[in-house]
């Protein structure tokens, strides 16, 4: 139990703070990542379609007419936080929200 | 020139507008500070028949606000205060406050109180208009062996891999205490999550890692930890007792046209290993040593159908859920106990977020602080989430 508590502590350690700086340090990077170049060969899904896919994983999904525009955004980023949803899956579902109340 | 400049003005305070839905002709600027009340609540009445003996109450009332403060894309702040009505008190609880920030298109961080990714039960399905039956699996809650919040610090974030996705959450909390049996001897051994003030220096540290294998995100399974060395307070007998948990959770949902509806799976299993300590037992005023082997762990797993497709309007806001769930605490502590529960529910949605639940459960159990037996009970409650 000690060992195992100990690596997992250091290994968690690190994870926050190398997590932290990386995170800090490259929130305006500019380089094209290779995941960025292969979705735009994907086929794109549609907001509509990930929101009825998304926002009925743990509740019930609200319907577009449920809130308006500013509210949309507060939930958005409520949801995309305690949901951890992907941020490009969020903005797509929130632009069709918006689009569609 | 003024024509010219008349009309950039003029147009930039249109775009302005062109986000915001409340109104467009309105010459205000919208605010990029944005506060919502929201939260949740829930009502009903309750039948027990407990080894024969029976009990009826309308309970509940429970009121759940919740306070959200958008201070811009990236900063937000929650907070959920809980009122409740138990043993004939009102009890009023911080479900959770913390402050995040999105550091970037992969991390947020967050800091303050909050709900724990332990698994999902606690984090993503307790709140009543979410859960499907109006009881928690065994395992939860009230002398619980999973933790549900904590206060620290903590990274998380998903990646999009081009179709499957994965999320992450590491934290650092104050971690739990040790009961070690000073102030209710039936209790030694057990963790007490709840420490707003660390008794020690030792922090628990934890995670949960998500994987959703398919581009439908129909499927999550989850691995989650948590650990710390010390929970006893410094400077006790039981300062160096560590703690080590773990669980393992599943979720499927789906609207399967063949069965014309909604299937929804979901299940958890915690593990908790805690240090072997001795405690003292007073028997006929003899103080008397003992210990065990302090394993405990839980499991449930939840099916629940929703006839979606029905083509008619009453059918297709039923939703049938049946749960299995089960506890096993160490053999040898006083609280030791082998429980097992079925519960069945008849669910009628009005909303998304307010639906009306019947259900019928079981629970056999050996041990525990009842001494065991059958119990069974009968619930009717209303849920609103606004
Ligand atoms: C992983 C689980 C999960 C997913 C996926 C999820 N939600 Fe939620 N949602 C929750 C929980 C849990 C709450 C309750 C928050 C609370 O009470 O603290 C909630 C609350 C809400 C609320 C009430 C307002 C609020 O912000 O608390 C809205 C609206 C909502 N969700 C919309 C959505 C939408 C839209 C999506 C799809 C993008 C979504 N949810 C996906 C778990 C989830």
């Amino acid at each position: 139990m000690k060992t195992i508590h100990k690596i997992f502590t250091v290994a968690i350690l690190l994870f926050i703070s190398g997590g932290t700086i990386v995170g800090c340090s490259s929130t305006k990077n500019n380089y094209t990542a290779a995941t960025d170049v292969q979705e735009e060969f994907k086929m794109e899904k549609s907001g509509a379609q990930m929101w009825g896919e998304a926002c009925n994983r743990c509740h019930l999904a609200p319907s577009p007419a449920d809130y308006n525009d500013t509210d949309w955004s507060t939930i958005s980023l409520h949801m995309r936080v305690r949901a951890n949803l992907a941020e490009n899956e969020i903005a797509k579902i929130e632009t069709f929200l918006k689009s569609a109340n | 020139m003024i024509v010219g400049f008349g009309h950039i003005t003029y147009g930039q305070t249109y775009n302005n507008f062109e986000t915001d839905s409340v109104t467009a002709s309105q010459p205000f600027k919208p605010s990029k500070t944005q506060f919502m009340i929201r939260g949740y609540g829930h009502t009903g009445l309750n039948f027990m028949n407990t080894e024969g003996e029976k009990e009826s109450s309308y309970v509940g009332s429970a009121f759940a606000p919740i306070f959200l403060f958008k201070h811009s894309d990236r900063l937000m702040f929650e907070a959920e205060l809980e009122f409740g009505l138990e043993d004939n008190e009102l009890e009023v609880g911080l479900e959770y406050a913390d402050v995040m920030y999105i550091l970037n298109k992969n991390m947020t961080v967050r800091a303050g109180k909050f709900l724990l990714p332990f698994g999902t039960f606690m984090e993503r399905l307790h709140p009543a208009w979410i859960n499907r039956l109006p009881t928690t699996p065994l395992g939860y809650g009230h002398d619980g062996i999973a933790p549900s919040s904590g206060i620290g610090v903590e990274l998380r974030g998903a990646f999009d891999l081009g179709g499957p996705k994965l999320n992450y959450a590491v934290y650092s909390t104050n971690g739990p205490r040790l009961k070690d049996g000073s102030l209710e001897p039936e209790e030694a051994g057990m963790l007490m999550f709840q420490n707003f003030e660390d008794n020690n220096t030792s922090k628990a540290f934890g995670g949960r890692i998500g994987l959703l294998p398919f581009a439908d995100s129909s499927t999550e399974i989850g691995f989650s930890t948590y650990s710390t060395s010390k929970v006893g307070t410094t400077d006790s007998e039981y300062e160096n007792t560590g703690a080590f948990l773990y669980a393992f959770d599943f979720a499927f949902i789906k609207q399967i046209p063949a069965i014309g509806g909604f299937i929804d799976i979901k299940g958890q299993y915690n593990n908790s290993d805690i240090d072997d300590a001795t405690y003292i037992e007073i028997e006929d005023d003899i103080e008397e040593e003992y210990t065990f082997d302090n394993k405990s762990d839980s499991f449930y797993a939840q099916l629940s159908y929703r006839p979606t497709m029905a083509s008619n309007d009453f059918l297709k806001k039923l939703e049938l859920v049946g749960r299995y769930s089960n506890l096993n605490t160490p053999e040898g502590a006083e609280w030791e106990e082998q429980s097992d529960q079925y519960a069945f529910g008849l669910n009628y949605w009005l909303t998304w977020r307010s639906v009306i639940k019947v259900a019928y459960q079981t629970t056999d159990s050996v041990g525990g602080h009842d001494g065991g037996g059958t119990a069974n009970g009968f619930f009717m409650h209303w849920a609103i989430g606004f």
